[in-house]
């Protein structure tokens, strides 16, 4: 009786599932099939344009589904709204984080993330279409599996290396629906790119200490294979880094690497590393440090652009020439 | 009962037993000598035992030899790791001549020397000191800032861990009460500054990292300058502490009766304090707030000693020092993480381990 | 340098015949909220050396606060007290350690410790190296462990003690602290009765041989008797003071401890007090 009028619902009802979700795989085949082409150094050939509904995979394999273009966009991490704004859309910014700074306009915008706490209910107020988090931790996933349940769209972006980023950009492009701008970006970053790595190619590479931070002895710099020692590799240097996931380093290890260059990652927020003479009197005065190669040669510098080394997103590459310019300034005329 | 008197042997008379003494303090002795040689030949770089030697007899004997090491070598035995492993044993050894002390002093088998605030005081200015550049950017002083040759961060923590002292014996001393209240006015006040502490993490940023090494205990930043501040102070502190071994005995017969036998004890229940916290203020300005050393080693002594402080003083001294050292040693194989994981990792099931078998913790209850 | 005699000279300061002379000595507690509780007010009180008196009174008549008193411990509000000559408040608590010695009421000892140890302890007063036990330390342990009859004991640890063996340690540790007046706080408290004599007899040999002057606190009347003399302490005064079969009347323990009692001789001819109970009955009435 009943169970028969279920079974007689059933097949079509069967059916109709089937029906979209061989749909729903067709258009995200497709959309992967052009993140796969996006090898290295590849010109990718972009579809013009994005049809709605659009299915995405983000860094974190999760999947994403947008109805239409996002009108209301929440950036929970600094990069995530410079790539946000450099693909035009910084006036759909609904929501960003206390540490955002670049352009000087998302300033206005409301802060939803505040010491690094995600504020689920300023997010949810600032109704928004897509959420950009950030991945590794840097926004907890307590709080993204947090955003989704709550039914909102949350991509993660985690990019590891220069490449990632490329396709970071490309896949907010996609979401956004602005494909060629991406790859116009995209583009334009390659080639900067490619000035600095064709004009450091011929010099020789001295071993670069990037100090992100030190007190008391615990040494905090640039993990082994992470994005910043990949960074600096293009940058001409040959980075000493540090434990892979910490990247803290111990003193012994330091002395062994013998660094031949110091570029103080911490100069912004340590008053005692602010000038350069100032900064190799700090580091002279460290126990242990006095006969680094550096130290001896006063090869240590203050390094005020860490903010661009350490926003994976369009000025990225800012960051790699201003590395570039601290490890060779002798390619790079003042 | 009225049986003739026997002859009293001299040595039961005077105190424990010659042989025991000399086991206990030989072992010690043994113990340090041990834990150093191995802490120098040691570490995250491998420096060869022939080099090692070497280096040592040159620079610190004056032995001519020709120099077939590196540099970064030199650098490593002479700049790192030897100021590391003496800093250990001067922090251990310290650490548990006064957690010797407050047992005495406060009739708890438990006590360590943290237990009046000097931890939290000290964590508190030690980690003032590393967000002063965000706190009063006017000032231009960093963590790495000295004064007149003292590191900010030492005498931040050093002033932190004293001041805090202070007021628990102020507020102590105003409600009148014996060592139960300094032991509850300890915790409270420790609650407080680690309130503080946990406000000024929250703020912190990316240097959660760095602030979490210094609050478990780390001799990352051991080096010739901070031993040179420290020595002196826990020195003189440790000499006056171990020559008041009787005071500390008689304290143990209860207040009425060490009154009788001429030691005031309020009085000197503030001087032994007094000189216990500064001796472990000093030894956390240089390290950071290591755990258990304090508290474990005076207990298991006295567990192989007895109470007799003339005994359990120098020999605290010696088993302290070394076990932070073979610590330290292990901490910096394991990849250079705070030394306070590994001697709580340790201390905490060694004790109790220990607890469990032994039927009888010798302290006095009067 | 060791006392033999009354009059020997102690180390540099001379056995005064007159221990301690106490002259209306006055002491209150201060209470919460302002008060006072007044306990002695006005004692007169002088032993000398070699003397042995007995303190009894009732509870709460100021007995350990006089002993306290007597010890250095606490200072008089009102009143003087001299001490082998001069006036206690110019001795430092050391100096007056190595002239007078308490044995506490409490049998408690901290456990861990060999009875050596603990009877060293008594040396801190006198004690003049630093590290170590000199000859004159070692000498006056041993010479204080045989006097209080505890030379057996010295290996022992304290926990392992019972309560007469306590005794006799902390009778020891006392002597260890070669005193010239010996405070005994109700030292019979704790102990049986063959202990209790034990101890008269070990504080009589003391007196004899040493000069040693003691006061001692004790509750129990019949062994008050047994002293030379005794002193009664109510409502903060000494109301009476002298040999025993004088100071013992029936009306003044009626009076002070108000108890009744009858005195009969027993059969040495010794006056002896015997408090007037009511023989208990089996409870059935019309019996007894």
């Amino acid at each position: 009786m009943a169970l028969a009028r279920f079974r007689s619902l059933l097949t079509p009802l069967l059916a109709l599932l089937l029906l979209l979700a061989a749909c729903g795989q067709t258009q995200s085949t497709s959309f992967s099939s052009i993140g796969a082409a996006l090898s290295p150094g590849a010109t990718p050939s972009v579809a013009p344009s994005v049809s709605y509904p659009l299915t995405l995979t983000d860094d974190a394999g999760r999947t994403v589904t947008l109805a239409a273009a996002p009108k209301r966009i929440v950036s929970l991490a600094p990069s995530n709204t410079e790539i946000v704004c450099a693909l035009g859309a910084c006036g759909e910014l609904t929501g960003v984080t206390d540490f955002d700074d670049y352009p000087a306009s998302v300033k206005s915008v409301a802060h939803v993330v505040v010491q690094a706490k995600v504020d689920a209910e300023k997010v949810v107020a600032a109704r928004p279409d897509l959420v950009l988090a950030a991945g590794n931790g840097l926004t907890p996933e307590a709080a993204i599996k947090q955003l989704t349940d709550l039914g909102l769209q949350v991509m993660t972006l985690y990019p590891k290396d220069l490449d990632g980023v490329y396709s970071d950009i490309r896949l907010v492009g996609q979401a956004l629906g602005v494909p060629q701008l991406a790859q116009s970006t995209v583009t334009s970053m390659q080639a900067r790119v490619k000035a600095v790595t064709d004009t450091v190619a011929a010099a020789p590479r001295p071993r670069t200490f990037y100090e992100v931070s030190v007190f008391e002895g615990t040494i905090y710099t640039a993990g082994k294979d992470s994005f910043l020692s990949s960074l600096i590799t293009l940058a001409g240097g040959e980075p000493v880094t540090g434990d892979a996931q910490s990247g803290a380093i111990q003193l012994e290890e330091l002395i062994a690497a013998d660094p031949e260059l110091i570029l103080l990652g911490d100069a912004s927020y340590d008053p005692t590393l602010a000038t350069r003479d100032k900064a190799l009197a700090t580091v002279r005065a460290r126990s242990g440090w006095e006969k680094l190669s550096a130290v001896r040669s006063g090869k240590v510098l203050p390094f005020t652009d860490d903010v661009v080394t350490t926003r994976p997103g369009p000025r990225i590459v800012d960051g790699l020439e201003a590395l570039a310019k601290a490890i060779h300034p002798e390619l790079f005329g003042s | 009962m009225r049986a003739a008197a026997a002859v009293t042997p001299r040595s039961l008379v005077g105190g424990p037993s010659l042989t025991k003494t000399g086991v206990v303090l030989g072992g010690g002795l043994l113990l340090v000598l041990l834990a150093g040689t191995v802490g120098l030949a040691l570490g995250s770089v491998g420096v060869g035992i022939g080099d090692t030697v070497a280096i040592l007899g040159h620079r610190l004997l004056g032995v001519p030899a020709q120099v077939t090491w590196s540099v970064p070598a030199e650098q490593i035995i002479m700049e790192v790791r030897l100021p590391r492993v003496l800093t250990a044993m001067l922090v251990g050894g310290g650490l548990a001549v006064a957690g010797a002390t407050f047992q005495a002093v406060l009739r708890n088998p438990l006590a360590d020397p943290y237990i009046i605030g000097t931890a939290s005081g000290a964590s508190l200015g030690a980690i003032t000191a590393l967000m002063l550049p965000a706190l009063l950017p006017g000032l231009a002083v960093g963590a790495g800032s000295a004064w007149l040759g003292v590191g900010v961060v030492q005498v931040l923590a050093f002033g932190g861990g004293l001041g805090a002292v202070l007021l628990v014996s102020a507020v102590a001393r105003a409600a009148r009460g014996g060592a139960v209240t300094l032991l509850l006015t300890g915790y409270a006040v420790s609650s407080v500054l680690a309130a503080c502490v946990a406000l000024l993490m929250y703020f912190s940023g990316n240097h959660l990292g760095s602030i979490f090494a210094w609050l478990m205990g780390a001799l990352d930043g051991a080096g010739w300058r901070n031993l040179g501040l420290a020595t002196p102070l826990v020195s003189v502190s440790l000499c006056l502490l171990l020559a008041r071994w009787r005071r500390l005995n008689v304290l143990l017969l209860g207040e009425a009766q060490a009154s009788h036998l001429g030691v005031d004890p309020v009085r000197e229940r503030m001087l032994l304090t007094g000189l216990a916290s500064l001796a472990t203020s000093a030894v956390v300005a240089i390290s950071g707030t290591i755990g258990f050393v304090g508290l474990v080693v005076p207990h298991l002594l006295r567990l192989a000693t007895g109470p007799d402080h003339r005994l359990l003083l120098p020999a605290s001294f010696l088993y302290g020092a070394a076990l932070l050292a073979l610590a330290d040693l292990g901490a910096r194989l394991a990849g250079g993480i705070p030394v306070g994981i590994v001697t709580a990792l340790i201390g905490a099931p060694f004790f109790i381990w220990l607890l469990v078998r032994s039927r009888r913790v010798p302290v006095a209850e009067s | 340098m060791t006392v033999v005699g009354p009059s020997v000279p102690v180390g540099a300061a001379q056995v005064h015949a007159q221990v301690a002379v106490a002259t209306r000595l006055a002491f209150g507690y201060a209470l919460p909220g302002g008060r006072r509780r007044e306990v002695l007010r006005g004692v007169d009180l002088s032993t000398a050396a070699g003397e042995l008196v007995a303190l009894i009174g009732t509870n709460g008549s100021g007995k350990t606060t006089l002993l306290r008193l007597l010890a250095g411990t606490l200072r008089p509000d009102a009143g003087e007290l001299v001490l082998f000559g001069r006036e206690a408040g110019s001795y430092s608590r050391m100096d007056l350690a190595r002239r007078v010695a308490v044995l506490p009421q409490s049998l408690e000892l901290p456990t861990g410790f060999r009875v050596g140890e603990l009877v060293t302890m008594g040396r801190l007063p006198h004690s003049r190296s630093l590290f170590g036990a000199t000859r004159d330390d070692e000498e006056a342990v041993e010479r204080a462990l045989r006097d209080a009859d505890a030379g057996d004991l010295a290996s022992r640890y304290a926990e392992e003690l019972s309560g007469g063996e306590r005794q006799r340690v902390l009778v020891a540790m006392a002597l260890a602290q070669e005193p010239q007046l010996l405070l005994l706080d109700e030292p019979t408290l704790h102990l049986d009765l063959a202990h209790q004599l034990n101890l008269l007899e070990t504080i009589t040999r003391l007196r004899g041989e040493r000069g040693i002057a003691v006061i001692a606190v004790l509750h129990d009347l019949t062994l008050a008797a047994a002293a030379p003399r005794v002193a009664v302490l109510d409502l903060g005064r000494v109301v009476a003071d002298g040999p025993p079969d004088e100071v013992l009347t029936e009306e003044l323990v009626r009076r002070v401890f108000g108890v009744a009692v009858e005195a009969l001789r027993d059969s040495a001819g010794r006056r002896r007090l015997v408090p007037s109970i009511r023989p208990q009955d089996s409870g059935v009435p019309g019996a007894g």
